[in-house]
């Protein structure tokens, strides 16, 4: 049939683009048009691609993944995507099947002692089944579009009159937090640039326009400040399964200098930032860029003789964070691994 | 089955095959046991299932037997609430409980392969006395090409930390065997510790060879993470808030309980490790922190 290996090759086409899109890494992607964008490609692949059942899909979207999260392992929302999308079609596929909800799926001591065979095979084919999936995605689509409302309509709750709040860098998460609570408290926002690429100045650039009192200030000052703030809240571009963050680089300072102080580290991020991945070996979460911004080209006589590094992520353990504010709600750090269970099935934590 | 044959084929099977674990020996055992039984009631099975997991326990009165035995008698009245007709139950008892051994014996590859990406190539790494599954730990490490170095503690009384190095190096790892006293002189140098557990209890800790707590403080007060490789037949359904709290009969080993005027002044030969020294553990259910042991433990007994 034409029309299906045109649509073929146009969808291999949009997903050579994704992919060099990724590696390239020109411009600082937001993180919820990569989830979108994702999930977009990856409805589509379900729609036109050739597959008849389940186990077969479940195999195609896991090789897509794959490619995908190769190009650009520090993008993680987009491996976490193509996670949810397998969940979504195991789930699809088990109410199909008439499998009661109940039995979960998880590996438990309990299914240890009373289960009475291998696990499910996923090779019967259900008609239904790719329209009920799309429908899921669809879903997913809609409750992405919510996250950045979700969380700051949490906001009054967190921040009290009169309050000093520092964060660092630019989050557009903690920006509509902080927008929203403006809107009936007043507070003032301590600001760290975030060199090198001073971000910070944009924030606060956007949070003054709304009429909130800020300073920026530069990330060596952020210990000598610390006491006189009552709040830290920043975003993050990783929540990683033990609780731990991938944040801007200067963040783990900001934690530790919040910890020596006491005071409250509270992380605005949506919940298609947790990854199931752990911090190990294989830190491929570290992304390293141009070191231009560091020490310029233009002093061409020592840069022979030193390394210049640019790192853009840092790693903050979960011993220093407070709260996580997510689109479902507040959750401490050690109730993480829970969420995670909610969100992803364990065989698919290594795509 | 009589006591003596029970404690005959126990002592046997943990002399023919000294690498599985002991709980999973003693659940063999108990299986062995009620494929013999003449019993024609559940309830009848059970009250010679605790006389039997009791004469275990006085054979080796270690933690690990105690969950093993724990174990059974849940899986056993798991079963028994699906059938009510009693030699069907049986004969599906039967059934599952080989199937649980099978999957039991490919658990410390699992565990193998959950941990071994945590050992970054150069690491030097800490642990204590002698466990088959942190062995197999480092045996998968070296297969995936790793170079690392091992301090081992000797471990007193039972000098166990000779024989991990024995094996260690048959696997050609550099090892470097240091006296308990030199746990924090060492600390500062090393980057990780691996340890096994004899038991995993529900807030999280471990129960460990005496000796582990004080490791896992010198770990905390120096910022290295403490792994704790265990199997899932481990988790055991105990809560001590303190040392005190651990049962006499786990501390101290069975022929000890047995003849000792005065238990205080014999030595323990297990403690207590708390979860908030505990950076992850690693078991066959998955790599968890140690908050999510206590929801794995509900899973099964609620």
């Amino acid at each position: 049939m034409p029309g299906a290996a045109e649509r073929g090759s146009e969808l291999s086409e949009q997903i050579e683009a994704f992919v060099a899109r990724l590696r390239g890494g020109g411009e600082r992607p937001r993180s919820e048009d990569t989830a979108r964008q994702t999930l977009s490609l990856l409805r589509k692949i379900i729609a036109h691609g050739r597959w008849s059942r389940a186990g077969e899909l479940m195999d195609l979207i896991r090789m897509e993944g794959q490619r995908m999260t190769a190009a650009q392992p520090s993008e993680t929302t987009v491996g976490n995507m193509v996670r949810r999308v397998l969940k979504v079609i195991r789930e699809e596929y088990g109410r199909l099947h008439g499998r009661s909800e109940e039995s979960d799926q998880q590996e438990s001591l309990h299914k240890l002692l009373t289960s009475g065979g291998l696990s499910e095979d996923f090779s019967t084919p259900y008609p239904p089944l790719r329209a009920n999936v799309i429908e899921a995605i669809n879903e997913l689509l809609i409750e992405l579009e919510g996250t950045t409302d979700n969380i700051a309509m949490q906001a009054l709750e967190h921040i009290h009159s009169n309050e000093v709040i520092m964060t660092i860098g630019y989050s557009r998460t903690v920006e509509a937090f902080l927008k929203e609570a403006a809107r009936k408290r007043k507070f003032q926002v301590i600001v760290a640039e975030c060199a090198p690429f001073c971000q910070g100045h944009e924030m606060a650039v956007r949070l003054s326009k709304e009429n909130i009192e800020t300073t920026v200030m530069s990330d060596a000052a952020i210990f000598a400040v610390m006491s006189r703030v009552n709040k830290v809240i920043i975003g993050t571009k990783t929540i990683l399964a033990n609780g731990a963050l991938i944040a801007v680089s200067g963040t783990h300072t900001l934690a530790l200098a919040a910890k020596h102080h006491s005071t409250p580290l509270i992380v605005c991020a949506p919940m298609f930032k947790l990854s199931p991945q752990f911090p190990n070996e294989e830190d491929s979460f570290h992304k390293f860029v141009s070191p231009q911004e560091v020490l310029p080209f233009t002093e061409g006589e020592i840069l022979a003789k030193i390394n210049v590094h640019c790192p853009v992520f840092d790693y903050v353990p979960p011993e220093l964070i407070t709260l996580f504010i997510s689109n479902i709600g507040g959750n401490a750090p050690s109730y993480i691994y829970r969420l995670m269970s909610e969100l992803y099935h364990p065989d698919d934590y290594e795509l | 089955m009589s006591t003596d044959d029970l404690i005959e084929t126990f002592r046997a099977q943990l002399r023919d095959d000294p690498d599985v674990a002991s709980a999973v020996v003693a659940i063999r055992v108990l299986l062995g046991f009620l494929k013999q039984d003449r019993g024609e009631t559940i309830q009848g099975l059970r009250s010679s299932l605790l006389a039997a997991i009791d004469t275990l326990s006085r054979v080796d009165s270690s933690v690990a037997v105690s969950s093993g035995g724990e174990l059974f008698l849940r899986f056993i009245s798991l079963t028994s609430l699906e059938y009510s007709d009693y030699s069907k139950c049986k004969e599906i008892m039967i059934e599952r409980g080989e199937i649980f051994l099978r999957k039991v014996s490919l658990s410390r590859n699992k565990i193998a392969k959950l941990c071994h990406p945590f050992i970054r190539d150069g690491a030097q790494i800490l642990t204590h006395a002698y466990s088959r599954v942190v062995l197999r730990v480092l045996e998968a490490a070296v297969e995936s090409k790793k170079r690392f170095s091992v301090y081992v503690t000797e471990s007193q009384p039972d000098q166990a930390g000779q024989k991990m190095a024995k094996a260690l190096r048959k696997l050609n790892i550099p090892v470097t065997v240091i006296l308990d006293a030199a746990v924090g002189y060492i600390m500062e140098k090393v980057d990780l510790v691996l340890v096994g557990a004899e038991g995993v209890v529900e807030s999280g800790g471990i129960i460990n060879k005496i000796g582990t707590n004080q490791i896992a403080v010198c770990a905390k007060a120096q910022n290295k993470p403490f792994y704790v490789v265990a199997e899932s037949f481990k988790f055991v359904r105990l809560f001590p808030l303190n040392q005190q709290d651990v049962p006499d009969k786990f501390k101290y080993k069975a022929d000890t309980l047995k003849t000792s005027q005065n238990l205080t002044e014999e030595h323990p030969w297990i403690d207590y490790t708390s979860p908030s020294l505990i950076t992850l553990l690693f078991t066959d259910l998955g790599v968890l922190t140690p908050s999510a042991v206590s929801d794995e433990l509900i899973k099964l007994y609620l």
